[in-house]
Formats: C-alpha cells, structure tokens, sequence
C-alpha cells in the first residue's frame, strides 16, 4: 500500500443520539481513488462530512488523521486552511453550495483568494475544457442561478480542482444528472485526478460508476464499512451478502464498458 | 459545545414560565387594583402637591396632591384592560375574517383582502392618528383608530393557516365526505390555527400598549382625569423638574409590562419554532 | 408581444398605488363627514365670536360644509390633482403651504433619526449575528430588546429630563440646528435602531443558514470574504424592505416626537390641527404621508427586484 494520505481509525458519530458512522477504518493513499457505495442514509456522505469536519456531526470516538496530523478537530484557521487547498470537496448539491446570485468569477477569485493563489483565467478555462465546457470565459460570468445542473456540477469540479488539492472529495456528484451526463463527468473527473495525481474519495450509491474507476471500494451499510478492498476483488469474489445483492444490482457489469 | 435541541426546548420552557408568571402578577395586579390602593387615586389636595416618594404615598403625590403609586396601580387596569380588549377584538374579528376567507375563497377573500392590502399600505400610527384625532379622542376612538389595520395581521394570518390546512388529505376527505363548511371551520381548522394565532396575539400585545399609551400620550386615547400611563406621563411631564417620581415612576410601570409581554411574546414564538424544527 | 418585466411590474404597482390612495382618501373623507364636532362651531368660539343659530349657519355655509358628500369629495379631489390641498378651517390659509414647511422639518427629522438608527444598527446587528450566543451578541440583544420595548414618547421625556434638565447640555425646546435635532432624532432612533437591530441580526443568521455559505466555508473561503462579499450583499433586498416598512413606524413617531420637543414638522402641525378640527390638514397629512410611504416602499420593492433577479422569476 502507498504512503497513506487520509486515514480514518475506528471513527464512530452522530448527528444527536444513535450514530451514524461506526466504528470506521479507511486509508487512502496519494494519487489513489476509493468510491464509497452505499444506499442513501447509509451514511457515506456522513464519512465525508465527518473529514471536513461539518458541525452539527459529533465525532463520538475514532481519530481522522490528513498527513499525519490528527485533524479530527480542527477548527479555525487550521480547517480552513486545509479545506479547499489540500481537501477539495464536490458537494451534493452544486448549484446551492455557490452563491447563487454572484457570478462564477468572482466567487472563483474569492477561492483562490482565500488560499492565497492567484487569479488566472487561462487556467480555469483549460479546467472547464477538459470537463467539456466550452466558451468558459462566457460561462465565469454567469451565476449559477442562471445555469444548468451539469454546468453547476462541472463549475464545482473545477473550481475544486484549480486549487490543486492533494485529495478531492465527492458527494454523489452524479445525483443531479442525468445518466449519460454523469458518466461522462465522473469519467472526466477520474482522468483529472489521474492526470494531477490527485486522491480521490467518491460517495455514490451507483456500484457501476464505481466499479469504472475505483481502485479501491468500500462497501458502506446503516453506518459500518461492510466490505472494503480492491476493485477487481469486491467485483469479482464478494464476501459478504450485502456486496453480492448489489452487485446483482447492476446489469451487465463488466469492466471497462 | 452546542446546546441540544432538547436543552433548548427546556430552556424555552423555563422561559415561558417565568414570564407568563410575571404576567399574571401583573394582570392579577391590574385586576385587584381597587383592592391594593392605599389611597383614593382621584382625590387632589391642595396641601398634599407634589410630595416625594414616602410615608402614606410610596412613589409620591401628583401635581394635584393624588397619589401617585394609586394612580400607577389604576393605570394598570386601563392600560392593561384597555389592551386585552383591543387585542382580544383584532384576534376575533381578524381570526374570523381570515378562516371565512382562506377557506371559502373567492369575492369574499378577494375583497376582504383587497382591504386588508390598503389598511396595511399606510403607516399605522398616521392612520390611528389621524382617526382618533378625528374621532375626537377617547377610549372608544383610540381603540378604533389602532384596530383599522391591527385586525388584518390577524386575517392575514388566519387565512394562510386556513388554506394550507384546507389542503390537508384528512381534510380535504371530510370535505368529500359531505361535511359542511361550518363543521369542518369548527372541528379541524380553528384548533390546529389556534395555536398560531394566541402566539400571534401574544406578540401583540407589546406594541398595542404603546400604541394605546402613546395615543394617550397625545391626549387622542384615554382622557385625564382617568389613570393611564401614557396620559399620566403627559400630564406630569411639565413638572418633572420639581417632581420627577410623577412622571418616572408611570413610565417604569409601562416599561416593566411591555418588556413582561414582549418577552413572553418573545418566547412563545421561539418555542414553537424550536419544536417545530425537531 | 411581450412586454418588459420589471416596467410591466411598476406600472401595476402605480396604478395599484393610486386605487390605494383614492379609497383611503374616501374613507377618510367620510369619517370626517361623519365626526362628531363642528369646524364651523369650533372657528367661530376660537375667534372669540358669539355663536348663534344665524352666524354658525353662514360659516357653515362658507366653508362649504352644507354641500352634498360626493360633491365636496369630489371637489376636493380635483384640487389635489392641482396640487391643491384646500384651505385651512383655522386660519384660511392654503393648506398645501403648511403641509410644505411642515414636511421640510419633518424630513429634516425622519432622515436625522433613520441615518442615526442606521449607524447604530448596521454594525450592531452585524455583529449580532456574527458573533451570535456569544456575550457580545446576548449583551446586543439584551439592549435592543429593553429599546424595542420603549414607547418613543417615555424616551424622550426621559432623555429630556436627563440631559436638558439634570445635565443641562441641551436647550428643552429645541432649536432648529443640529444641536437641537439630535435629542428628537435620538428619540425617534432608540426604538428604531432596536427594531433594525434584531431584524438586521435575523436576517443576517437565515443569509448565514443557506446552503451556499456552508460550500463556501468547505471550500476554504475567509469568513471576512463570506460575510461581506456574499452574506451582507444577499441580504441587502430583505434590509431594504425592512428600512422601508419602518419609515411608516418613523411617520407615526414623528407626531409623538414634534410635540414633545415642539419641533415645528407635520406631525406638530397635525395634533394643532386635530385640536382645532382643522380637516383639511388632517386629511391631507394622512394622504401625503401615504403617498411618501407607499413610493418608498415601492422603490424597496423594485430595488429587491433588481438586487435578486431570482424573486420576479417566481412571480412570473
């Protein structure tokens, strides 16, 4: 196994009385990619928030650990500083997790900003090129009021990735989609996180997508990590009932299409 | 660490005990004034003027000789009185209006809010005012004047519980089950708006005690020589020089009572939002 | 063909304002008609003249009192298309030109008193809700609270007996300068700049629960960078309604402050009015506060449409 970027040793919480995540463990290397699977409610975005630090879960036991460090409660300056510049995160909801009444631009620059880079547009539209958005400068100046689902999704990524993060995490990125339009951007996704060498860490209820381009997936069900291991594995010699329900699933799985 | 929302609620709860008992002392005070007094709160005399807080006269004597702690306690009642009844007419009339409207719609809704719109597209206070004024003062006038437009945040209210409750499966299939308008006014939608609608009159009652006293400051509501407040405080103030308790002490009065109902008002409404959120 | 949104939607709001202001001119015109007391009878006593039967009915006569309703109704309005506002019971003067003095005053005050609510609330309530169940916050709403709780008039008789009369650093009638305008504007701005205070705070704290201040906090963005650049901008169109809706609160105040301080505006001029049951004055105080109110507003509403593009698509 690599160098372990991301660690998450036997972390349990909640959002009030009963827990949500229990007792979770999970490393993830540089460069790697684990897709998260689980039904909704399962709580494979709460693993997520629980990274980022989201304030209304409580980390009831356990230790998130970025680098080394033990970040599980960092605040402040130092969350916010790893937020964004060495964790970026696609949310669920792309078009709500921007202002929706400022353009792109600006609230791009205030990013960027924030993390003390500098503003290029060059860059952002070679972003979006590759996430097959043309006419970028055009789509900077819009708000995300004014633009589609996709477009929103596509505008997150970018934006997540123009600040370089060493891991990226994605909520259900393709929720918002349709289904032609979420393969192709979970496919393009995966090949900008290949390209920069960028972890990756995707909660998805779709074991398709996953099996696609995890190097690794977790199995996640009513908060415990039920299976976890490489890819060809879990796709090939299950182990548990749940993992193999799943994979009943998903027609005509095969890998690479 | 973060309060739990069961923490709060409790906390909410406290809330409203406390103020809801210091609301009652002040209406069970209002009530037994004429009990309480220690002297008669009309009766002047000429070598009883303007005498500082003590003895027989706990907050002193008026510019007339009255006293001025008799007269704070008689004022309670009107203020107090005058209040609760203007509050307790705008939530019939307006809760009735607004039910009859949210629920059987058309011309009737469209014209009654029609007015509504209008009452509420001028300032209040002008509105009262002006009508008071015109009307020539008095309890009666003053009350009128403020109950123009405070009887349309009743309705207003009213009505949008009324339509969406109206939705409701439960009572849309009494509805289709022949029930009549009235039964179904009377059995589902006036106890579920209820609640809303005392919260409601709850904040209420804060303002309208300034709106009354300030009417009666004016000289358009309550006419000397009958204890209130606000006319007290109007009538004093040009002695406040020589005798400050006559002013200070009414306004305390008045302060305490709105700072008591607001606060009640206050947490009523972040009790019900807080448990309508678990 | 289809015509512009937003000029479509102020043309609504105009003639809706006019219907607005007409049936509020009838209505006040009848209750006057139907008022208990006599101008004539009133004027005559005021001017020291006898009243018979003979001298009341030729004044009723003069003052157009005897005509039918809807014809003084409608002569009356007619003259306010012309700017015309009638002349005064009192002293027979045109009523437009005491309206006019009396407004400049006013003015004078209500901007006084709003820009000084302003100053107080807007870093108050900022404050509040950034700092939010910290002891600042609790000592901020404890003190906007007691304010929201004072009738105007109490603080000002109050202010007058503290600093007039016990620190004697202001004259108890105010003059017309600066100095003199600040214990009213004050007055006026205690119970206003509480109100703005907890509706400022409230505001700012639903701005600060949207979705997208979370995704910008996870992207790393400066508190500094979301509150000012994101949160005060988005809730500038709720900010401008709430200021508006309060002028009328400052309308209603300005009675009550004027004549305390004998501050010589329309709200003064309106209580001498009702003392001598001068209705054309009244009557056009309400309308022309009406008129001031309902166009301030307006504007608030047109200048949210265009702050939030998002609230003319839904109304659509």
């Amino acid at each position: 196994m690599k160098g372990e970027l991301l660690k998450i040793e036997h972390l349990t919480a909640s959002y009030g009385e009963e827990p949500v995540l229990k007792d979770i463990l999970l490393g993830i290397g540089e460069g790697e990619s684990v897709f998260l699977v689980g039904e909704s409610g399962s709580g494979k975005s709460s693993l997520l928030r629980a990274v980022l630090g989201m304030e209304n879960l409580t980390v009831v036991s356990g230790r998130v650990l970025y680098d080394g460090k033990d970040i599980t409660a960092a605040g402040g300056k130092q969350r916010r500083e790893l937020l964004g510049r060495e964790i970026g995160f696609v949310p669920q909801n792309p078009a709500g997790s921007f202002n929706p009444l400022r353009r792109y631009e600006a609230q791009i620059r205030d990013i960027m900003g924030s993390h003390g880079l500098t503003w290029d547009p060059e860059e952002v539209t070679e972003i979006l090129e590759k996430l097959d958005l043309k006419e970028g400068k055009k789509l900077l100046r819009m708000r995300p009021y004014e633009m589609s689902g996709g477009m929103n999704q596509r505008m997150a990524i970018a934006s997540a990735m123009l600040l370089k993060p060493r891991i990226l995490l994605c909520d259900e990125v393709t929720s918002a989609l349709d289904t032609t339009t979420a393969a192709r951007v979970v496919k393009e996704l995966g090949m900008l996180c290949t390209q920069r060498k960028t972890a990756l860490l995707m909660a998805t209820h779709h074991l398709g997508i996953a099996a696609r381009l995890a190097d690794r997936i977790g199995i996640i069900k009513d908060g415990r990590m039920t299976e976890l291991g490489d890819t060809d594995r879990i796709l090939t010699a299950p182990r548990e009932v749940y993992t193999k329900q799943l994979l009943m699933d998903v027609p005509r799985l095969g890998r690479g299409r | 660490m973060k309060p739990s929302v069961k923490d709060r609620i409790k906390r909410q709860k406290l809330k409203i005990v406390i103020s809801s008992a210091a609301a009652l002392l002040l209406v069970l005070a209002a009530l037994a004034a004429p009990l309480l007094v220690p002297n008669d709160p009309y009766r002047t005399g000429s070598d009883l003027i303007r005498k500082a807080p003590g003895g027989a006269f706990p907050f002193g004597t008026d510019n007339l000789g009255r006293c001025v702690f008799s007269r704070v306690l008689v004022g309670a009642r009107t203020t107090i009185g005058v209040t609760f009844l203007l509050v307790a007419l705008s939530f019939l009339i307006g809760t009735a209006a607004g039910m009859l409207c949210g629920y059987y719609g058309s011309v009737l809704d469209e014209l009654l809010m029609r007015i509504a719109d209008i009452m509420l597209a001028f300032p209040q206070m002008v509105v009262a005012i002006a009508v008071a004024g015109i009307l020539g003062g008095g309890i009666a006038g003053a009350m009128a004047a403020l109950g123009i437009t405070m009887w349309t945040g009743f309705a207003r209210l009213a009505r949008s519980h009324t339509k969406s409750i109206k939705a409701l499966p439960y009572v849309q299939a009494a509805v289709l089950g022949g029930k009549s308008g009235a039964y179904i006014l009377a059995h589902h939608i006036l106890p579920n708006i209820l609640a809303p609608m005392v919260t409601y009159a709850l904040t209420q009652i804060g303002t309208t005690m300034i709106g009354i006293s300030g009417l009666s400051f004016l000289g358009l509501g309550v006419v000397p020589p009958q204890a209130e407040w606000g006319s007290m405080i109007s009538e004093q103030r040009a002695y406040i020089q020589i005798a400050p308790w006559a002013v200070l002490f009414p306004a305390l009065a008045a302060v305490l009572t709105i700072l008591v109902f607001n606060y009640l008002g206050d947490a009523v409404m972040d009790y019900r939002a807080l448990s309508k959120n678990r | 063909m289809k015509i512009n949104t937003p000029v479509r939607r102020l043309f609504l709001r105009a003639a809706e304002l006019i219907i607005i202001l007409l049936v509020l001119s009838f209505l006040v015109f009848a209750l006057m008609y139907l008022a208990p007391g006599d101008p004539a009878e009133k004027r005559l006593t005021s001017q020291g003249i006898a009243v018979t039967k003979q001298v009341l009915q030729a004044e009723r006569e003069r003052l157009g009192l005897l005509r039918p309703f809807l014809v003084r109704y409608a002569e009356w309005l007619s003259g306010i298309v012309r700017g015309d506002f009638g002349i005064s019971f009192k002293d027979e003067l045109p009523v437009s030109g005491k309206l006019l003095a009396g407004l400049k005053n006013t003015l004078i005050l209500s901007a006084g008193s709003f820009f000084l609510s302003l100053a107080i609330a807007l870093p108050l309530g900022i404050a509040g809700a950034v700092l939010k169940d910290r002891i600042p916050d609790h000592l901020i709403r404890i003190l906007s609270f007691v304010g929201n709780s004072m009738p105007n008039y109490l603080i000002s008789v109050l202010l007058m007996y503290f600093f007039c009369i016990r620190l004697r650093l202001f004259p108890v009638i105010a003059a017309g300068d600066l100095k003199g305008l600040f214990l009213p504007a004050l007055s006026l701005a205690i119970p206003l700049s509480s109100r703005f205070i907890r509706q400022i705070r409230a505001e700012l704290l639903s701005q600060l629960e949207e979705d997208y201040v979370t995704g910008l906090r996870l992207r790393g963005v400066k508190e500094s960078d979301i509150i000012l650049k994101n949160v005060l901008p988005a809730s500038l169109g709720h900010v401008l309604t709430i200021l508006a809706l309060a002028v009328g609160t400052l309308m209603g105040g300005s009675v009550v402050i004027e004549t305390i301080f004998r501050w010589p505006g329309i709200g003064k001029l309106v209580m001498d009015s009702i003392k001598a049951r001068d209705y054309p004055v009244i009557l056009g105080f309400v309308l022309i506060m009406g008129t001031i109110y309902a166009v301030i507003n307006l504007l608030a509403d047109i200048a949210g449409g265009i702050l939030d593009p998002r609230t003319q698509k839904k109304g659509e």
